[in-house]
């Protein structure tokens, strides 16, 4: 190569390869992206807790009655919720922020997928048993917490963005107790209820979209 | 950068003396206090404090055995998540921020960087949890009118959230990965509702080791007021907890024996560690097991008593006699006296009382004065569970006869607060249970229809409502014997008589009325 | 002798990273240099008491680190900074030092005054009070490097110890270490030639986890003399040196 080949910039781009090279660039950018993100072990830690609550329901831990009959799940989904909001944390900082616009829409479909699969695996380890409030409530409540744990992450970091749901659902059981119907105490609503809805909705979409546009606060020297 | 001249040094005099150790390791602790990430937790503790633990208690009646029980409830179900979560955190700390190889050059060894990481974790959880119960206490001493705030169910508490952070910390630096924390916070939440709900459980003639759940309540009742409650279970629980963290902190000291070198195996390693060092941590978890598993087996052998759970192995028989008091009492015709400890509901009773007894004064089996007695032991059905509770119901018995109440009164116990107590429904439920102490059999779950008439009639004749009486259903059919309607027209029949009619009515047909002899039909 | 190192070796698996090492070293400053991979961090790390070797005997200011007391002795004595600096965010530049000066059981009473020194050592003494995560990553460096001397040491280990300094500062570290040197063994892991040839009294290479040269810089450079690629005459002589132990191997 002489360095007149350098200096003399090529005049056509450069070919970007047939669409499948494309595609497999592109699965495998999603692929290390997981597993950057540790996805795999989130889907393990997932898969614990619908093998807890299975448990639970099996070895009759909610007595079948009273108040554990929504507190014990309630619980083991906000365990599911966290395994999905501590995948935020990145541990590359900056060199991922600046390298190229894909990084947004990783982050949404991660979140979207993880949330998902939650759901389905938590349902999948129930199916059978009498679940209170069905899937409607699991899928609810799911989503609710993780909303609140993506909005956490922007200030704690996703390693830490788990305290705040957990938090919440100490607070939700206390409303349990109390029988409040307030719409934010949406995680102990019957499933019918559209105001628990919306703010469980309303907590995952804006938790999603910040998520999305900012992701989680990093910090140097963090790996796990 | 400068190159000065060296510090002097004299290494026999930098050769590390005890206090120069305890001043250094109280230095690191005072750095990883400072550093504390528990710190930032503080506002969310003191809120969840603030809206369960400290709500729920003031929603009790002011008794200190009563509102201290939210401490192993409430309160550890709003600390033990957080502090095993955040002490995960910390334990994790040397993974997360690849300080493994630098820290390790140190000459300290581990364990007393995790001593310092975990004495940083806990000064500020107990410190918030000894400042949630300051508060708790302080609210009750305004409010309470006998005894003294119990120490047991605090210590208890505290060895719990000790107990987490431990079970939490071992947890993250044992496994430093970003899930452990999470899931160490998890598994506390689940411990402590599912274990507490187990030792709501227990009941005598059932297995007895749920009672070691970190989440016990007290038994209802009115234990800790007419007898101490007896610290056993208290003992075996901070036996089996503190055996749990003593175990954990002996893995902790044998953890690097676990970073097995895969060519040289694991004796090479075993090499890398001082031997007194591997002894202590054998003997650490030798002992912490041993302990455990003691206080396993003793809590297996635990009975229900007067002072509550009784371990014999543990019992002193001395916490079995009663405490002395003098009871607060009302009223010249119809003397109402209840324990100090309830004063606050002795208007309320009195009030309710009165009416009812002048109403069936002179009557054969009449009482002439009412008494708080102490409920015994045995189960109640409270939200479908069965709890240890109340033996003894509330009845008329004695020469002269007097009505013995208990605290767990039925329809009006003395459990929510005074002002609960100063409503009609309590009242009128006060009322109804003194009626069937005097008209029917107080041990029995249902009266006859007559027997209902006949109550109904005497509270309607005092002013109060009609009463509700729960319909006692087999096989389909009223075992009362009639409808609502027919014992509600019957007692509309019997209360529309004078009162000396019905005096006299009842001055004949009581011990009747009273075995269940009576019919609707014979009811005047 | 502070470092004596006779057929070291260390083995991960199949690889071996030293391979029959033998180096003694008196107190001056020794300069460690070799390729990606040549296996010096594996060699400090040994030096460090952190990796036991896989065979070979080492001991280490006259003690041999295999026993638990004469490896407490030795780290007593040794500062260490790693290639990868792992520090607490939320810790102070001071509070990060006098963490490991207590570690390192500097006496309690010596303590603040150990770890003002260094702190003015690397010239981060307006930066004292602040916190770990608002600094640079060349200022993380100078706090890396206090830590290591706090305890003024008699082995100090350096791994990349530059990296991330400005100039003026690489030129104040090498002033630094030449007068820690008069006292203490100092061991630079380096890919800096520069920084071997202002600062060290004896150079070691490694390549493919054996020492294929020891001496001065100026022999290095002599090695170089008509043989070597580079723009620097310790570059040629690092290049030659390299090249005659490839094709010797």
């Amino acid at each position: 190569m002489t360095t007149a080949e350098v200096r003399t910039p090529s005049a056509t781009p450069a070919p970007s390869g047939p669409r499948s090279w494309r595609g497999a660039a592109g699965a495998r950018l999603i692929w290390l992206h997981l597993r950057s993100r540790r996805v795999p072990t989130a889907v393990l830690t997932i898969a614990v807790c619908g093998g807890v609550l299975r448990a639970a329901l099996h070895w009759n831990w909610t007595f079948h009655s009273g108040l554990l009959v929504q507190e014990v799940p309630m619980i083991i989904e906000a365990g599911a919720a966290a395994a999905v909001v501590v995948t935020t944390h990145s541990p590359f900082g900056e060199p991922e922020r600046t390298a190229g616009r894909w990084l947004p829409y990783l982050r949404l479909g991660t979140t979207l997928l993880l949330t998902g699969l939650a759901i389905a695996v938590l349902e999948l380890t129930v199916a059978g048993a009498s679940l209170n409030g069905g899937i409607l409530v699991l899928a609810r409540n799911i989503i609710g917490f993780t909303g609140i744990g993506l909005l956490s992450s922007l200030v704690t970091g996703g390693l830490l963005a788990w305290v705040l749901p957990m938090g919440y659902v100490a607070f939700a059981e206390y409303a349990l107790n109390e029988a409040w119907v307030s719409p934010w105490t949406w995680p102990v609503r019957p499933p019918a209820d559209r105001g628990a809805w919306l703010c469980a909705g309303l907590a995952f979409a804006v938790g999603l979209a910040a998520f999305t546009a900012r992701g989680a606060r990093t910090r140097l020297s963090d790996n796990s | 950068m400068t190159a000065t001249a060296p510090l002097d040094r004299a290494p026999r005099a930098r050769a590390a003396a005890p206090l120069a150790r305890s001043g250094r390791w109280a230095r690191v602790l005072r750095l990883e206090i400072r550093r504390s990430t528990v710190l930032w937790a503080i506002p969310l503790l003191a809120a969840l404090f603030f809206f369960d633990t400290f709500r729920t208690a003031d929603g009790f009646a002011p008794i200190w055995t009563v509102r201290s029980s939210v401490i192993n409830t409430n309160m550890i179900e709003d600390f033990g998540p957080f502090a095993a979560g955040l002490a995960a955190w910390v334990g994790s700390r040397e993974g997360r921020r690849r300080t493994g190889d630098l820290l390790t050059t140190t000459v300290r060894p581990a364990w007393v960087r995790h001593a310092a990481a975990l004495g940083g974790t806990l000064f500020w959880l107990l410190l918030t949890f000894l400042l949630a119960v300051a508060a708790l206490y302080v609210d009750t001493a305004r409010q309470a009118t006998w005894g003294g705030p119990p120490m047991w169910p605090v210590v208890v508490g505290v060895v719990e959230v000790t107990t987490f952070a431990v079970i939490g910390f071992a947890a993250g630096a044992l496994v430093p990965g970003r899930f452990t924390a999470p899931l160490a916070a998890i598994a506390t939440f689940l411990l402590a509702y599912v274990g507490f709900h187990a030792a709501l459980q227990v009941r005598p003639g059932t297995p007895t080791y749920a009672l070691l759940s970190p989440s016990t309540s007290v038994p209802l009742g009115d234990v800790g007021v007419f007898y101490h409650v007896a610290p056993d279970l208290a003992i075996a629980q901070v036996m089996f907890m503190g055996g749990i963290c003593v175990a954990l902190a002996g893995l902790l000291v044998l953890a690097p024996l676990f970073q097995v070198s895969y060519l040289r195996g694991f004796f090479s390693v075993a090499g890398r560690v001082s031997r007194w060092l591997c002894a202590a941590g054998v003997a650490l978890l030798v002992a912490g097991v041993a302990a455990a598993a003691t206080a396993f087996a003793l809590t297996g052998t635990a009975r229900l008593g007067v002072s509550g759970w009784d371990i014999p192995a543990l019992h002193d028989a001395a916490s079995d006699q009663p405490i002395p008091y003098t009871p607060d009492c009302a009223g010249t015709s119809f003397t109402v006296c209840l324990h100090p400890a309830f004063s606050p509901y002795l208007s309320s009773v009195a009030t309710a009382l009165q009416p009812v007894a002048a109403e069936v004064a002179g009557l054969p089996g009449a009482a002439v004065r009412a008494e708080q007695v102490t409920g015994g032991y045995g189960s109640v059905s409270l939200q479908g569970l069965r709890l240890p509770g109340a033996s003894q119901v509330s009845d008329i018995a004695g020469t002269p006869p007097v009505y013995d109440f208990v605290s767990d009164n039925g329809l009006a116990p003395l459990w929510g607060t005074p002002a609960i107590a100063g409503g009609g429904f309590w009242q009128s439920g006060f009322q109804q249970e003194f009626l069937i102490a005097f008209a029917a059999n107080p041990a029995s779950f249902s009266q006859t229809a007559a027997q209902q008439a006949v109550i109904t009639a005497l509270m309607v004749a005092v002013g109060s409502p009609a009463p509700q009486f729960g319909e006692d259903m087999t096989n389909g059919q009223p075992t009362a014997g009639a409808t609502p309607a027919q014992i509600a027209a019957a007692a509309q029949r019997f209360e529309s008589l004078s009162p000396a009619a019905r005096h006299a009515w009842l001055a004949a047909n009581l011990p009747a009325l009273r075995a269940g002899h009576i019919t609707l039909a014979q009811l005047p | 002798m502070n470092i004596e190192l006779s057929d070291l070796t260390r083995k991960f698996g199949r690889t071996t990273a030293v391979d029959r090492v033998t180096l003694d070293a008196e107190p001056g400053v020794l300069g460690l240099l070799g390729p990606n991979g040549a296996g010096k961090t594996s060699l400090l790390r040994m030096l460090a008491t952190v990796l036991p070797p896989s065979s070979g005997t080492l001991r280490l200011l006259g003690r041999d680190p295999g026993a638990p007391a004469a490896r407490k002795e030795i780290r007593r004595r040794l500062g260490y900074l790693p290639q990868n600096l792992g520090y607490y965010p939320s810790f102070t530049v001071v509070e990060f030092v006098e963490y490991f000066a207590l570690l390192k059981e500097v006496p309690p009473h010596m303590v603040p005054k150990a770890v003002a020194a260094a702190v003015e050592k690397v010239d981060l003494g307006p930066k004292a009070k602040a916190k770990l995560r608002t600094l640079s990553g060349g200022m993380l460096r100078r706090v890396g490097i206090a830590q290591a001397i706090v305890n003024e040491p008699e082995l100090l280990l350096f791994d990349e110890p530059t990296a991330g300094l400005d100039p003026e500062q690489r030129v104040a570290f090498r002033a630094l270490i030449r007068g820690l040197g008069q006292t203490a063994t100092v061991v630079v892991s380096t890919h800096l030639v520069e920084d071997v040839g202002a600062a060290c009294t004896e150079v070691a290479l490694m390549s493919d986890g054996r020492i294929v040269f020891r001496g001065t810089p100026a022999e290095l450079t002599a090695r170089g003399v008509g043989h070597g690629v580079g723009d620097a005459p310790l570059e040629r002589g690092y290049t030659a040196v390299l090249a005659a132990a490839r094709s010797a191997s």
